[in-house]
């Protein structure tokens, strides 16, 4: 589909193989300008091929590098916390702070989510680091989930979006909450604990902390980073190939409306501050189906795939997205039914 | 590689570049992150420029491990396609947005001389909404792109889009205008119209509606405004 990534893939690969055979050269001298390859490359390409200047392709790459664009600032903010808590937060810490007891350990985990104003992206690293400094992954996860959908700044943006419809933004709360605190205890019972492993591997030591938060939330920013980046391809390439008009179209059941704003939420990958201002704009659909959207978009996505598969691995991903979306429909339909 | 991006975040905010794909709003988040990133990338080169002082055979931290390479991949697309924002060919696959629910609150309209600016969403909303009729016999000046469309021979859909995020969630908001000699498509140009009532009432009918508008005037503009977008907030 794109040339740009590809030649930067390229450029990749031939800079690790290079610097495998100058084994004295230190590696890092080559990285950053060896970027520069690429980037004389783009712009000598800029205008010369036709098939960068294709109206698909330059609104393909509109929707692709916007969702980067978009994302770049929660990112930043979630890996800086994510350094902090690598360096500030010993696990003696979290076994004061977070209760011994599961059953009380991950609604509060979920409630905590209210503290972090932002996007998804910013809370796949910082789940992960929460992991790694020890706080039991189920409690993790239920933060993971719930921190983009509930915290104040999304739950505004919902009622700018449906004025006077208080009862739909206490409906994405309450559906939201039930499905991090559902998919953290089914984690907490039979979750693979020993798929989180890798993220343990790490020595605390306080140390140097300054440093540690910096090599952190670098780390995190480039491996999280390029994860989001092909997330971001994926949603903008899927974003073309089924045009949203598509809806207008599908039939009138209840059921299939459902199901569809479901896949449209995994589909579009819109930050949840944005979701519900999307769902505004299609009313003839009923507002449990468009609940539906506003449910499952901040808990699983195509980008937020991806940056799980990065972030937690792919065997884990493989086993947590599909339990996170059955979950999520359900509880907006349940809440939907009771509240709406 | 954060010098990198830093770089690049800072340069398109310094063009105004990133006005193309999210809102006005996000300057500051932008700027926040790109000095972030900058700070990070020269402390990191710092500390690696003391380490080999000490150690030259030490290893180094890595600049980018596998799949992190890809973070520059939106900047390369930036450099080689310049992508701009979202326009005709995006209008066409999203159904343009009319205000379903409106808190039907609208202050009087101050009486001007010349035409009234306003944006699509106002003209759209008072249109449908408005109780008052407040648009009847106003020239209200629109700024928008041209959309063409084979059902509108003597004019074109005057088209802003409504950006809640980012480009990727834009939704078209589309007046049609009549009476205009022909325009290429995204054109941006400066309307003044006056609203055309509907002969049936918008309400009273099923599916889409459709605001027209007659034009007075219509000039093209070179530059497209710096808040591209439209925002719902």
């Amino acid at each position: 589909m794109s040339n740009a990534p590809d030649s930067a893939v390229a450029a990749e690969a031939a800079v690790v193989h290079h610097g495998d055979h100058t084994h004295r050269r230190p590696r890092w001298a080559l990285g950053p300008w060896a970027l520069l390859i690429p980037l004389f490359a783009a712009i000598l390409l800029r205008n010369r091929v036709d098939f960068l200047q294709n109206e698909e392709f330059r609104l393909w790459s509109t929707l692709f590098v916007s969702v980067v664009i978009q994302a770049l600032p929660f990112l930043v903010l979630g890996v800086v916390i994510s350094g902090a808590i690598a360096a500030y937060v010993s696990p003696d810490l979290v076994r004061r702070l977070v209760p011994r007891r599961t059953a009380l350990a991950i609604p509060s985990a979920g409630l905590a989510g209210l503290a972090l104003p932002g996007c998804e992206c910013g809370s796949v690293p910082i789940a992960g680091r929460l992991v790694g400094a020890g706080m039991p992954s189920a409690a993790a996860l239920t933060f993971l989930l719930a921190a983009p959908a509930i915290n104040p700044v999304v739950l505004v943006a919902t009622a700018v979006a449906f004025p006077g419809n208080g009862q739909l933004v206490f409906a994405r709360f309450a559906a939201s909450l039930l499905t991090a605190i559902v998919v953290g205890s089914w984690w907490a019972r039979r979750g693979g604990e020993s798929l989180l492993d890798s993220l343990r591997s790490e020595e605390w030591s306080s140390h140097n902390r300054w440093s540690r938060l910096v090599d952190v939330a670098s780390r995190d920013l480039v491996h999280a980073g390029g994860y989001l980046v092909v997330g971001a391809m994926a949603a903008a390439t899927l974003q073309l190939v089924v045009p949203r008009s598509i809806i207008s179209t599908v039939a009138e059941s209840e059921l299939l409306s459902v199901l569809m704003f479901a896949a449209l939420a995994v589909v579009l990958s819109i930050c949840s501050e944005a979701d519900a201002f999307v769902a505004v704009g299609l009313p003839q659909f009923s507002l449990t189906s468009r609940l539906v959207f506003l449910v499952v978009g901040p808990v699983i996505d195509l980008k937020l795939v991806a940056m799980h598969i990065g972030v937690f691995g792919r065997r884990f991903a493989l086993r947590f997205a599909p339990v996170t979306l059955v979950v999520a429909i359900i509880s907006a339909v349940v809440i939907g039914q009771v509240l709406l | 590689m954060m010098l990198w991006i830093g770089g690049f975040t800072l340069r398109l905010i310094w063009t105004g570049g990133f006005g193309w794909f999210v809102q006005q709003r996000m300057r500051y988040p932008l700027l926040a992150a790109a000095v972030v990133l900058l700070a990070f990338g020269l402390y990191e080169a710092y500390r690696s420029s003391i380490d080999e002082a000490r150690n030259p055979s030490a290893r180094r931290w890595s600049v980018a491990p596998g799949v992190g390479w890809l973070l520059i991949a939106p900047f390369l697309i930036l450099l080689s396609v310049a992508p701009t924002g979202l326009g005709a060919a995006a209008a066409d696959r999203v159904e343009a947005f009319t205000p379903t629910e409106s808190n039907e609150d609208f202050t009087a309209i101050e009486p001007s001389t010349g035409p009234v600016e306003m944006r699509v969403f106002e003209f759209l909303d008072r249109a449908i909404w408005d109780e008052e009729q407040s648009l009847e016999g106003l020239v209200v000046r629109l700024e928008g792109l041209v959309v063409n469309d084979p059902s509108v021979r003597d004019g074109f859909k005057l088209t802003r889009f409504l950006v809640s995020c980012c480009a990727a969630d834009g939704i078209p908001l589309q007046v049609t205008v009549r009476g205009t000699p022909a325009f290429a498509d995204d054109t941006w140009v400066i309307a003044d119209v006056v609203w055309k009532p509907p002969a049936v009432p918008y309400r009273e009918l099923e599916g889409r509606w459709v605001v027209e508008a007659d034009a007075i005037e219509v000039q093209t503009v070179e530059d497209a405004p710096k808040d591209a977008y439209e925002s719902p907030w």
